[in-house]
């Protein structure tokens, strides 16, 4: 009874104009709440996830595309400056879409469970790292010796070059590591990644003797920044200065900036994910993901295949590597530990591995879970231990409650909840990826007859 | 009684006991010859100078002064690493699956039991102990340890593996990392909410942390004194009695023959009338015990332990697995001790050959590279047989 | 000259020898069969030829070069495709997707020209495309592009497998008990499949089968295994009245009927 009454009631929403209003009212209502309240959480989730409903609703290509960019280049910035966190949240579940759609390439096209994916991330971060700052000049210094007034290497517009460096870095490093390992069998091959991510971090942290290249577990900063025109602080200032309320700052237009910056980089990955995906290319990687040997007797060379994708993947993570060095002004091993990898990894696997919208939500939904729930349940803990509350029943005064116990820090617990629960539930994830639908290349009307009704 | 004994394979007992004297004696000499040969050659260079007017001593002195306890201190840890490689090796040999989340049965052991053992200190029981006693208790906190991890495997497995059992390779293994991030956090979780910290030490009590002294030496200014601690002895002691308990077990019992042929297939056995699910959970079982156990030990020998003390250990026993050849227990046996040894050595020895540029802090990545290494040139393991894939 | 020969080749699993010196030579476009009990070493044969296994002893000339050494997709490059006794199609894959994936070795599309969708992209994509639907109809899959491979039934997976294996347009194909578990209408229908694809495509067949209508009725040359060994060959009647060949099956209770029974 029920069920066909909400098939009913879909059905509905989904004709005519309804779509389209529907979409738009959780636009406008979520970009109201917010203006109205800029401190709520639950306002800034009902835009978040205005996202949502733009995917999952049947409307034009067009209207879409014209909606989401609304949305993600005029909506959140403006929204993003008016509170920083805002920007900070927004900032985050980009960088991590990108970093989980450039493991979706290797976990979820081609099938190969890679648990170092941060090392690809760290190498792009310690490249702009090294060249962007003081550290060429500190080498000979054992960390914290060096003279205080030291030149950076390199000005801030390399950056802009060392975004294509890290491209070809991070897909050599790819390759170098890849190639020797590649064959072995997917859960082997898992352990090894794992292995070679915490050699890149153990370097990380020790290689800073017997010359200082990474500044050990102090790691490195100040980085530099990339320059930013005045231009286009000006030109914010002037678009959007009467709404968002206060003169917008170049810190905030370089947030504003490096969140534009992720932004391109994952329509960038989309773009090539899906043009790799319908060619010779995807169609290899999901054969090998689904049987290896038919695969390879089919004359598909697994192991430039597969190296082609750890390549493809690891570039991606090299190009956010150096955004995050330079969008943080400061990199440390700790930022690479094997826990992100798996954070990454529980992104893909609850979105659905190897479908692109699913990805984009599992990053959003862990990134929120980490960043707004976790912490703000470690902010609701913190205040219950500053009064004199008590649990009823067994007489608890939360004033005693353990400080060690801190729920931000319990993201290990949410990742393996992910990826216990989802491989036992929904292993193909929240929104399972879909195989293209093909128009028949010669005769239409025959295969429709074949069909029924399409 | 008479028929009892009769009834014990003596052979079976036996033979693990000359497996891993070999495989120790073995391991130690060539690795004392290999670094020794080092030492003499580096002591003709810049690195052997070094030391001599740092400490007055060459580098193959030093080296030799060193070597006893050095060898001591990699088996300790080997047999270590050989007790977790066998809850590996097991699982892999009955379901082809990787158990990362075995590192983590380990630390729970390794919690249970310190936590035990902090209780009686509170209690003031431990620190009047005699001796016998301070035996007794530590023998009850790994009994304490092998069963709460035991039983916490087959848990793991009922409810995470066992659903999973049939589909793809990477499925379960995704799960079972969850696990052990899971299981990670819920160790601190305990921990925060009953003693208010997660790093935990074990107490000081019995005569654990006496040294048999062998004599002294003098090494420049400082003197250097030469023994082995008895907890080391104590955690040989032990492993080596559960490998041997462990391989009669499987070699010499209908409950082992029925655990191989589960190993071998799972169909067939189960038309033999094998309760398959009921082996694999006892494989598990056996497993998470041998875990837990060497999680006291190693609570034993480290003293220090956190809800992360799983990790490492966890993937240098499960290197340890591939290395002897993964699904042979022999081989996880041998594998466990090689590993133990080899890392020891290079942590021991690498500073000072290097002259400081490279040393203990590579320690846990030269484990990976013998796996890496192992895994492209011998993907079989030393004791594997060489199986092409089925096709 | 011979277009595929074995000389001597020998497969060992630990102490068991699957393939144990077997000779063997086969003539361009002839359809040769390979028939024997269960166990009897023709898969783990196949195996060999196409590079899954390699051969502990002996040696594969195929179109005039030696195997030796070679990885599967670098066989099936020199035009030798195969199909798998127990199916192995990308199930998750669509039908279509399915036969492109074959056509791997051919597609020329270079990263560049992927990315951007340039003209020699599309056509190429195109013509692979119209390639894919006319094996399709080729082999009576007509109209299923877009299912998932999985989804088909039985006997359209094992047509999907022979297109997907000529959609490297092969010198030789290698069949593994194609005719299995089909029903006498579907069977008689891949036979006569598999005689189209020799005479209108040219196209060397071997193929194991355990239906002996199957290989009785178009094979030219039949090569019996038994325990590893080539213990016979020769043209179907000389097979039939062969002594050992009927003591290889009967002697070990095993007849064609009841193979058929135990595959379906
Ligand atoms: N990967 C392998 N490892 C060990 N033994 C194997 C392997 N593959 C095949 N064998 C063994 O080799 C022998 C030959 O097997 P094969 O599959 O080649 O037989 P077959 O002639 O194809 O039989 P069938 O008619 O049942 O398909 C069998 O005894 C089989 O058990
Ligand atoms: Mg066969």
């Amino acid at each position: 009874m029920i069920p066909v009454f909400l098939k009913n009631t879909t059905k509905r929403l989904e004709q005519g104009l309804c779509p389209y209003i529907l979409i738009l009212v959780h636009m406008v209502l979520g970009t109201a709440l917010v203006y109205i309240s800029p401190r709520s959480n639950l306002a800034f989730l009902v835009l978040i996830t205005s996202f949502f409903s733009l995917y999952s609703f049947k409307a034009d290509r067009r209207f879409k595309l014209a909606a989401g960019m609304v949305l993600t280049l005029l909506i959140f910035p403006v929204v993003g400056v008016r509170n920083i966190f805002y920007l900070e949240v927004i900032f985050q579940i980009s960088v991590f879409s990108a970093l989980a759609l450039g493991l979706n390439i290797v976990v979820g096209f081609a099938g190969l469970l890679d648990l170092g994916y941060v090392a690809f991330y760290a190498v792009g971060a310690y490249l702009w790292a090294f060249f962007g700052s003081q550290q060429f000049y500190i080498l000979h210094f054992a960390p914290g010796t060096q003279p205080s007034h030291l030149p950076f290497l390199l000005p801030g517009d390399a950056f802009y070059l060392f975004v294509f460096v890290a491209i070809l870095v991070a897909a050599l490093t790819g390759i170098l590591l890849g190639t020797p390992v590649l064959r072995l069998r997917g859960d082997y091959l898992a352990i090894v990644t794992l292995g070679f991510g915490e050699v890149i971090r153990v370097l990380a942290n020790n290689l800073d003797k017997p010359l200082n290249f990474t500044n050990g577990p102090q790691g490195i900063t100040p980085i530099q920044q990339p320059t930013m025109p005045q231009v286009a602080v000006d030109g914010f200032n002037a678009l959007f200065g009467r709404v968002v309320g206060h003169t917008v700052s170049p810190a905030d237009m370089y947030n504003v900036m490096f969140y534009l910056f992720a932004l391109a980089v994952i329509i960038i990955i989309i773009f090539v994910t899906r043009r790799l995906d319908d060619s010779k290319i995807g169609r290899a990687w999901t054969a090998i993901r689904e049987d290896e040997t038919a695969a390879i007797a089919m004359g598909v060379p697994l192991v430039r295949m597969k190296l082609a994708a750890f390549a493809v993947g690891a570039s991606f993570a090299g190009v956010m590597g150096v955004l995050l060095a330079g969008s943080r002004t400061f990199i440390s091993p700790e930022s690479f530990s094997f826990m992100q990898s798996i954070g990454v990894l529980s992104m893909v696997i609850l979105g659905g591995s190897g479908s692109i919208p699913g990805v984009i939500l599992g990053a959003a939904t862990v990134t929120i879970l980490n960043l707004q729930v976790l912490q703000g349940l470690s902010l609701y803990l913190s205040q219950l231990r500053q009064t004199d509350a008590v649990i009823p029943i067994i007489n608890f005064a939360w004033a005693n409650l353990s400080s060690q116990l801190d729920p931000a820090k319990y993201q290990r617990l949410l990742f393996g909840l992910i990826l216990i629960l989802m491989m036992i539930f929904r292993p193909a994830g929240l929104i399972p990826s879909q195989r293209r639908k093909r128009e028949p290349a010669s005769d239409e009307a025959e295969a429709k007859e074949y069909h029924g009704t399409p | 009684m008479k028929r009892f004994l009769k009834s014990i394979n003596i052979r079976e007992l036996l033979r693990p006991i000359g497996q891993m004297i070999l495989f120790s004696l073995g391991s130690t000499i060539v690795l004392s010859v290999i670094v020794l040969l080092l030492a003499l050659i580096l002591d003709r260079t810049v690195v052997g100078q070094t030391l001599i007017e740092r400490l007055n001593v060459s580098l193959f002195t030093y080296t030799l002064v060193n070597l006893p306890q050095v060898a001591i201190d990699g088996l300790t840890i080997g047999f270590v690493y050989a007790a977790i490689a066998l809850g590996y090796t097991m699982v892999y040999g009955v379901l082809e699956f990787i158990n990362f989340a075995h590192s983590e049965i380990f630390a729970v052991g390794a919690f249970v039991g310190v936590e035990i053992l902090i209780a009686l200190e509170k209690f003031g029981i431990l620190s009047n102990a005699s001796l016998v006693m301070a035996y007794i208790y530590l023998i009850l906190a790994i009994v304490a340890g092998m069963l709460a991890a035991g039983a916490l495997a087959v848990t793991v497995e009922r409810v995470a593996y066992r659903p999973l059992r049939h589909a793809s390779r990477l499925v379960p293994l995704i799960s079972a990392i969850g696990v052990s991030f899971l299981l990670q956090d819920v160790i601190r979780l305990t921990e925060s909410l009953t003693s208010g910290q997660f790093n935990r030490i074990m107490p000081t009590f019995g005569n654990f942390d006496h040294r048999i002294l062998f004599g002294k030496m003098a090494m420049g200014a400082t003197q250097i004194t030469l023994g082995v601690s008895i907890k080391s002895i104590i955690v040989i002691v032990s492993a080596v009695l559960m490998l041997v308990g462990l391989n009669y077990l499987v070699n010499a019992t209908r409950i082992g023959k029925a655990i191989r042929a589960v190993a071998q297939d799972h169909s067939t056995a189960s038309l033999m009338g094998i309760d398959v699910n009921r082996i694999i959970s006892l494989t598990f079982l056996v497993g998470g015990m041998l875990g837990g156990a060497a999680g006291v030990l190693y609570a034993l020998k480290f003293t220090r332990i956190d809800p992360f003390v799983g990790f490492f250990p966890g993937l240098k026993a499960f290197t340890a697995a591939v290395l002897g050849g993964i699904g042979n227990m022999t081989g996880a046996l041998l594998g466990g001790i090689v590993l133990g040894m080899l890392e020891t050595y290079a942590g021991s020895f690498m500073g000072v050959f290097t002259m400081g540029a490279a040393g203990t802090e590579y320690k846990d990545i030269f484990a990976f590279s013998i796996l890496i290494l192992v895994l492209i040139f011998r993907p079989q393991g030393l004791m594997g047989e060489n199986v092409a894939q089925k096709a | 000259m011979a277009l595929l020969e074995t000389v001597d080749v020998v497969k060992r699993f630990g102490g068991l020898t699957a393939v144990n010196k077997v000779n063997f030579k086969l003539d361009q476009g002839r359809i040769v069969s390979i028939i024997g009990p269960n166990g009897a070493g023709k898969t783990t044969f196949f195996n060999c030829l196409t590079g899954i296994y390699h051969p502990d002893e002996g040696q594969i000339i195929f179109n005039g070069r030696p195997l030796h050494r070679l990885r599967p997709d670098q066989i099936a490059s020199h035009g030798l495709s195969r199909t798998f006794q127990n199916i192995r199609l990308f199930g998750n894959m669509s039908v279509i997707e399915n036969i492109l994936v074959g056509m791997h070795v051919h597609l020329r599309q270079s990263p560049l020209s992927t990315l951007f969708h340039l003209p020699s992209f599309k056509k190429e994509e195109k013509e692979a495309e119209l390639k894919a639907e006319e094996l399709m109809t080729y082999v009576g899959l007509k109209g299923v592009g877009n299912e998932l491979a999985k989804n088909l039934p039985y006997g359209g997976q094992r047509r999907l497998e022979i297109a997907r294996a000529l959609a490297a347009d092969p010198l030789m194909l290698l069949l593994d008990e194609p005719a299995a578990g089909m029903n006498p209408q579907e069977t008689e229908e891949v036979t006569r499949l598999f005689r189209r694809i020799r005479d209108q495509k040219g196209i060397t067949i071997l193929l194991i089968e355990h239906d002996m209508r199957v290989v009785m009725n178009i094979s030219e040359l039949i090569c019996v295994m038994d325990y590893g060994e080539k213990i016979a060959e020769g043209t179907p009647d000389e097979i039939r009245a062969d002594t050992r060949v009927i003591e290889a099956y009967l002697g070990r209770g095993a007849v064609a009927g009841q193979h058929e029974k135990k595959v379906a």
